[in-house]
This record gives structure tokens, C-alpha cells and sequence, in this order.
């Protein structure tokens, strides 16, 4: 089935004609003072990253002679850096899929109309209200080998104690639980509008239909949903590559770099080792990355998406 | 709707307040005609007010200088931000740096030895420790004033030694005492014998034998080339912490000071080694009798003493001579043996001057924490020389990253020998690279 927006194409370029005609001009001042902000906090960074990548810096990050590719190289037959990127997108893989399935059922739970759903709705998102460094700081709690809630469950039924984020093969899956339980107050509630936005009367039919309430979830919620589930997967997406605070509260890139994701290890690069350009380079990789997923996304995940 | 909106901005409340915290005011207020000292140090919970009593107590005691000191957060987040600042006017007068961080402030070339203000004025610098000074004097220049110096020491549960039938008054001393101790106290849900993992540990077990960290004397003769920690002194280190995890007599807590202290405290190990400075919070925190002793050497090694470690106060070199001298003013009266003896006290760190312990003070405090003198006579018994005095490298950040991966190796079974010569090779690399760069500048 035609997306919507494909048939919107033929006409772009017309529209194009016409944007830096007198009129627009208006518009742009009016963009101006976000535009200002922007060149300042992204573009100019974003444009330096690109060019200090290319050169050996010092260590106030100041370049000091042309590497060529050289930094690109050099991380791309390093072992840390290919265990980085591994890490990176396992992270992702452990925490967007599991984390919006999540999100979606809790927000299909509150979108019942019952007394004091309003509780649920405030408790399920309440981890947005939360800074990533303080519920990192309840998850290194929970997760505490000798004082931590989550061994004493565990001893509880009976079962051994876990080193979870001492040992290089649950720490990673241990930081992704506790960034999916940071996560879902943001991507709950951004569902659960979505899920209020969509009109009632689609559902009265289906019900005087006497359709199952599963074909109704798949046939009206999840394609009037999809927009939104398309944006949040996005956003989540972007987000888990991006994730930093709770791995430096956490684990610190460890045990033996199972945790050091790129962002971590462009910091621990960057900050502790003052290898800027190298740093730079990192960061120009993942931004590529991060790009072409998220252009793949947009073109293979927007088919699916039913605009109104 | 409207509830998803009450809770949308609900919150949106808590997430800003939870987002907003206060930026460090590092306004100057020099209105009144007196010399502003700006004093950045990365002392963070009760020892920021005890540094913040100590320039209390210097603003009352004279009316021409006006410490300030301001709380920048780690020292590798104060030392990042202290390189965007660096050599401009901005400066802070002073700047607290890790022991680590020495090699890095010299080669920076923006800060002030202070060993200016030492000639100019005739200062006697024979008042201060010698074994605390010599990590910061490098080719007989004395770079940055010592200010706050721990060491790694030996604690452990004395009560858990009674009930496993040994002396708690003895410690262990060697490696095998420490093996034969923590067979003896492994049992129930009780682990003997915990290292955290933190370079520092590494590189203080290796110099209490006697062993180097890297070559060219430590890095003191000349810019150091090779790592050689993974020699015979290394290597038994490693094989101590190997053989103990695999007979189960060692738990591995991780990174985090925190966690090895709350498992010592919870009674979850038996002895551990924490730096001195740590002490005091430990015996007070502590249910049970805490007891101290010397790091720990293996058989038949003679003990050599200990590495200096902490932190030390820089002087910023592009700011105003009159800055300079009111920053020299602080520092003389930091090192004053009744400031040493407060500062002793109340943080666990050392005096720089020994004339501070002689105090009736610090006589009676040891009389309530033995401990504190353990750590003390650490120090005093440490016979100097190259291994003692420290390594002197611009990449001790990143060689104590790779330690650390290579004692993490060990709890996954890779054989101790590996382990550190794989982490040897990449210090070797960054070593090469550092040293290209300043080849280069």
C-alpha cells in the first residue's frame, strides 16, 4: 500500500522554487535566534569533531599535525574499538526492542477507563521524572554484590549470588535492564498519548462488528499507533547509543571493556586520556552509524506507518 | 486527557527540579582592595568543609588574602577543566592535581614550580616530609606543594580474626600469611581477602618490593619508554591474586571504593586493602574492631616502603605575580603543623609536617585510633629510592584503565603471566604515542 507522503513527492519541487523568495525572509529572522543556538552548540562542535579527527592534537586538544585517515584506521584494527562497537550495538539490541514492547503494554494497561488509573498512569511514568545519575545510583544499590537487594531475591529462592556487573557476561545486560527501567516513563507516556489520541468511535464500531478485541488491536490500535510507535523507536533508538551516564556510574566501561560502549569510550579518550583526536574520531564514526540506521529506519519503517 | 496532562506536567516538574543543580559560583568579589586566591580542589562530602575550615581559618588570620576555594568535582574532571582554563587569566591561583596527574601538569608547561618561592625566600623545606616530597620534586625541582598524601594499608575485621583462632593483634605481613589467613576466615557467607580494583594497589604492591612500574628509573631519569611492571615483582602480585580467587578465598568487588568498603563493613570480606585515608570513616562505621597493618609483601622480601599518593597544590604560571605570592602565603600556612594536625585529623590524610604528629592533638587522637598511627609509621619506615618514589608518567590514567582490565582478566581465569604482559604492550603503545607528541610539539 502507497504511503501517503510518496504522493506528496512530485509536488516538492514547486514548493523548493519558492523558499528564498522575499516573502520567507520574515521566516527566516523569525528562525534566526534557534538557528544562532544551533550553529553555536551543534554545527560548529559537529564541524570540529569532523576536522580535529584528522590530526594528532595535544593535550588541550589543540591539532598538532595532519594524520590522514590515520586515526580511522588505527581504531578500526584495534581490538578495543571492535569490542566497543560490539558492546554498542548489543546495548541497543538488549534495550530498544524489550524496552517499547514494555512501555506499550503498560500504556495498553492504563488506557483502560477504571477508578484511580490515574496511580498507575503517574507510577508507570514516573523513571522520567528520575536524572539518569540518581536511578543509577538505585540500580548500583540493587545490584551490590554483598549488600543488594536483587542477590537477596536471589537467595531467597534458593539460588546463588550473582556478581551482575563484576562479571564481564551479565554486566552488560545488567546496565541495558536498568537504562529499559529508565527508559519506559519517557516512552510510556509518549504511548499512552498516542494511544488517547485515537478516536473512540473506530473502536465502538469494531465492538457493534463484534470483532475480537486481539483483531482490533491489530487492525485500529496498532496502525493508528504507528506514527507514534515509529517516533518512539526512533527516539529510543538514538537514545540507547547515546547512553552514558548510567554506564560511568555503573560499571565504568568494565569488567575488561564489556560495558565500553563507543560514547563511553570516546569520553574515557577524550577526558581521561586526552587523545582528542583520536576521541574525534570515534565520535565521527558513531555519528555515521547512528545516521545510516536511522535513514534505514526512515525509509524501511515509514512504509509501515499509517499517517491520518 | 486532561489526567494525562496533570501527569505530563507533574512530571515535567520533578524532571527539572531533578535536572537543576547549582553551577560552582567562581565569582571573584576582590572589592575590598584584598588579593584574591582562587583555590580548585576535587575534595568532595566532609572533606570539603574541612578544606573549607582551612581557608576559613587563613581569611581570619590575615587581612591582605582572600582564599576562596571552589569544589570542581574528581580530580579528572577538575584537571579537564583546569586545561580549557590553562594559561590564560582565568587561571585558578590554585589547583589541586592527583599524584598522577604531576607528569601531565609539568609537561603542560602552564603551571608555577614552586620551588621559585622556596629559593627567593630561603624557605626551609627540611620541615617538610622528605618521603611525601620526593614524589613531587622531579630532576631537584620541587614543583607543586603536597597537600593532601595517603598510602595503601592493610585493614581488616579483628573480630572475624578471633573467630577464626588467629591474633588480631597480629596482621598478616606476607603473602603466605595473607593466603593461610583467609583460608582460615573463608566460610559461611565470609570471603578472607579483597583487593579493589584500582591501579594504584597494583603499582604499591610491585613498589613495595622494590619492583618499577616503568623503565628509565621510574620515568625519572628520562621520559619513560617501557612498562616493566610485568617483571617478577608484578608477577607475583598477579599470582597472589589468581591462585586466591581460584581457592575461592578472594572476592573480586569491583571499582567502586564504595562497594569494597560497604562489603567489608557488612562482614562480606575479612581484610582488604583501602588507602589511609579511608581509615578513620571505616573504624568509626564499622560494628565490629577494626584492625591495621603494613601492605603486604611476599616471602622472603625485604619491605621497601610505600608510594606517596593524593594529591598536590599547583600554582597557575599566566597570572599575576601578586596572585602568585598571596597562592605561596596559603600554602606556607597549609603546611603550619597546627593546619597539618586539624587537617590530620579530620581527613585521614598525612601531615606534610612532621612536627604535627608531635602535637598533643594528634598524641591523643592515635590514643583513640591506633590505626592512624599504622599508616603513619608506614611512611616514616619507607626506604627511598626510584620504586618509592613513584612512576612518573603523562599516561597514568590510561596504564592504570589497562591494569585494571588485566586484573579483571585474572577472575576470568586468563594466566597471570598474560594478563600483564598483554597490558604492558598497550602501555607501551601509549607510551611511544606520548612520547611522539611531545617529540613533536
Amino acid at each position: 500500500m502507497p504511503s501517503l507522503n510518496m504522493n506528496a513527492d512530485p509536488k516538492r519541487p514547486t514548493l523548493r522554487k519558492n523558499r528564498f523568495s522575499l516573502p520567507s525572509l520574515e521566516g527566516w529572522l523569525y528562525v534566526l535566534p534557534s538557528f544562532l543556538l544551533f550553529i553555536i552548540f551543534l554545527f560548529y562542535p559537529m564541524v570540529r569533531t569532523v576536522y580535529l579527527s584528522f590530526f594528532y592534537t595535544d593535550t588541550q586538544g589543540k591539532p598538532l599535525s595532519f594524520a590522514g585517515w590515520e586515526n580511522f584506521t588505527t581504531l578500526l584494527s584495534s581490538t578495543s574499538f571492535l569490542t566497543s562497537a560490539k558492546a554498542t550495538f548489543l546495548f541497543v539490541l538488549y534495550t530498544v526492542p524489550v524496552g517499547v514492547i514494555l512501555a506499550l503494554v503498560l500504556a495498553l494497561l492504563a488506557n483502560q477507563k477504571m477508578k484511580g488509573i490515574g496511580f498507575f498512569r503517574t507510577i508507570f511514568s514516573s523513571t522520567m521524572g528520575m536524572s539518569v545519575a540518581a536511578s543509577s545510583v538505585i540500580w548500583m544499590f540493587i545490584y551490590n554484590p554483598s549488600i543488594g537487594i536483587a542477590n537477596k531475591i536471589l537467595n531467597f529462592f534458593g539460588l546463588a549470588d550473582m556478581h551482575f556487573l563484576l562479571d564481564p557476561n551479565t554486566a552488560l545486560l545488567s546496565v541495558a535492564i536498568a537504562t529499559i527501567w529508565m527508559n519506559t516513563g519517557f516512552t510510556f507516556l509518549i504511548l499512552l498519548g498516542g494511544l488517547q489520541n485515537i478516536d473512540s468511535q473506530l473502536y465502538e464500531s469494531a465492538r457493534i462488528a463484534g470483532v475480537s478485541s486481539y483483531y482490533s488491536f491489530r487492525k485500529i490500535t496498532i496502525p493508528m499507533l504507528s506514527p507514534t510507535l515509529f517516533f518512539v523507536l526512533t527516539v529510543t533508538m538514538i537514545n540507547s547509543f547515546q547512553s552514558f551516564g548510567q554506564i560511568d556510574i555503573l560499571t565504568k566501561g568494565g569488567p575488561t571493556d564489556s560495558t565500553n560502549v563507543i560514547v563511553y569510550s570516546i569520553y574515557k579518550d577524550a577526558f581521561i586520556n586526552y587523545n582528542i583526536g583520536s576521541a574525534s574520531a570515534q565520535a565521527v564514526i558513531l555519528f555515521l552509524c547512528v545516521f545510516i540506521l536511522t535513514v534505514i529506519q526512515f525509509k524501511l519503517g515509514e512504509r509501515k506507518v499509517h499517517y491520518q | 486527557m486532561k489526567k494525562l496532562w496533570m501527569v505530563s506536567i507533574l512530571c515535567m516538574l520533578i524532571f527539572m527540579t531533578a535536572c537543576s543543580n547549582d553551577a560552582a559560583n567562581t565569582e571573584e568579589s576582590s572589592g575590598d582592595g584584598k588579593t584574591e586566591v582562587i583555590f580548585w580542589h576535587s575534595m568532595s562530602g566532609e572533606l570539603e568543609n574541612v578544606v573549607q575550615e582551612v581557608a576559613d581559618g587563613f581569611n581570619a588570620e590575615q587581612d591582605e588574602i582572600t582564599v576562596t576555594p571552589v569544589f570542581q568535582g574528581t580530580y579528572e574532571e577538575a584537571i579537564t577543566k583546569f586545561n580549557t582554563v590553562a594559561g590564560t587569566e582565568d587561571a585558578p591561583a590554585i589547583m589541586q592535581t592527583f599524584e598522577v596527574g604531576t607528569k601531565y601538569m609539568i609537561d603542560s608547561g602552564k603551571i608555577q614550580p614552586v620551588q621559585k618561592f622556596i629559593d627567593d625566600e630561603g624557605y626551609d623545606m627540611n620541615q617538610w616530609e622528605k618521603n611525601i616530597t620526593n614524589y613531587y620534586s622531579v630532576d631537584d625541582t620541587q614543583y607543586s606543594m603536597p597537600f593532601n598524601s595517603s598510602t595503601p594499608v592493610l585493614i581488616y575485621n579483628k573480630d572475624a580474626f578471633k573467630e577464626a583462632g588467629l591474633d588480631p593483634e597480629k596482621a598478616p605481613e606476607t603473602y603466605s600469611e595473607i593466603k593461610e589467613a583467609a583460608k582460615k576466615l573463608t566460610k559461611d557467607d565470609q570471603v578472607g581477602f579483597s583487593i579493589l580494583n584500582y591501579g594504584w594497589f597494583i603499582e604499591e604492591l610491585i613498589a613495595v618490593q622494590g619492583g618499577l612500574f616503568v623503565d628509565n628509573d621510574n620515568g625519572r631519569s628520562g621520559n619513560a619508554e617501557k612498562a616493566v611492571f610485568n617483571g617478577e615483582e608484578g608477577l607475583k602480585v598477579f599470582e597472589l591474586i589468581s591462585e586466591m580467587h581460584k581457592e575461592g578465598t578472594f572476592y573480586n568487588t569491583g571499582q567502586n571504593w564504595d562497594d569494597i568498603r560497604a562489603a567489608f563493613q557488612s562482614g562480606k570480606i575479612a581484610m582488604y586493602l583501602d588507602s589511609s585515608a579511608g581509615i578513620r570513616a571505616t573504624v568509626d562505621n564499622a560494628p565490629f574492631e577494626v584492625g591495621a597493618g603494613y601492605l603486604p609483601v611476599p616471602d622472603g622480601v625485604d619491605r621497601q616502603g610505600v608510594i606517596i599518593g593524593g594529591a598536590s597544590l599547583w600554582m597557575a604560571k599566566d597570572i599575576d605575580e601578586e596572585k602568585q605570592r598571596a597562592a605561596w602565603e596559603f600554602m606556607k600556612y597549609v603546611t603550619t603543623p597546627d593546619v597539618q594536625a586539624q587537617w590530620h585529623l579530620k581527613s585521614g590524610y598525612f601531615s606534610i609536617n612532621p612536627a604535627a604528629y608531635d602535637l598533643p592533638v594528634v598524641q591523643e587522637e592515635w590514643e583513640k585510633y591506633p590505626q592512624l598511627k599504622v599508616t603513619v609509621d608506614q611512611l616514616k619506615n619507607t626506604i627511598p629510592s626510584e620504586a618509592t618514589q613513584g612512576a612518573l608518567i603523562s599516561v597514568f590514567p590510561e596504564a592504570r584503565q589497562k591494569v585494571v582490565s588485566a586484573m579483571e582478566s585474572l577472575y576470568q581465569g586468563v594466566e597471570p603471566k598474560e594478563a600483564l604482559d598483554r597490558a604492558a604492550a598497550e602501555i607501551d603503545q601509549s607510551l611511544e604515542a606520548a612520547n611522539r607528541k611531545n617529540g613533536s610539539q
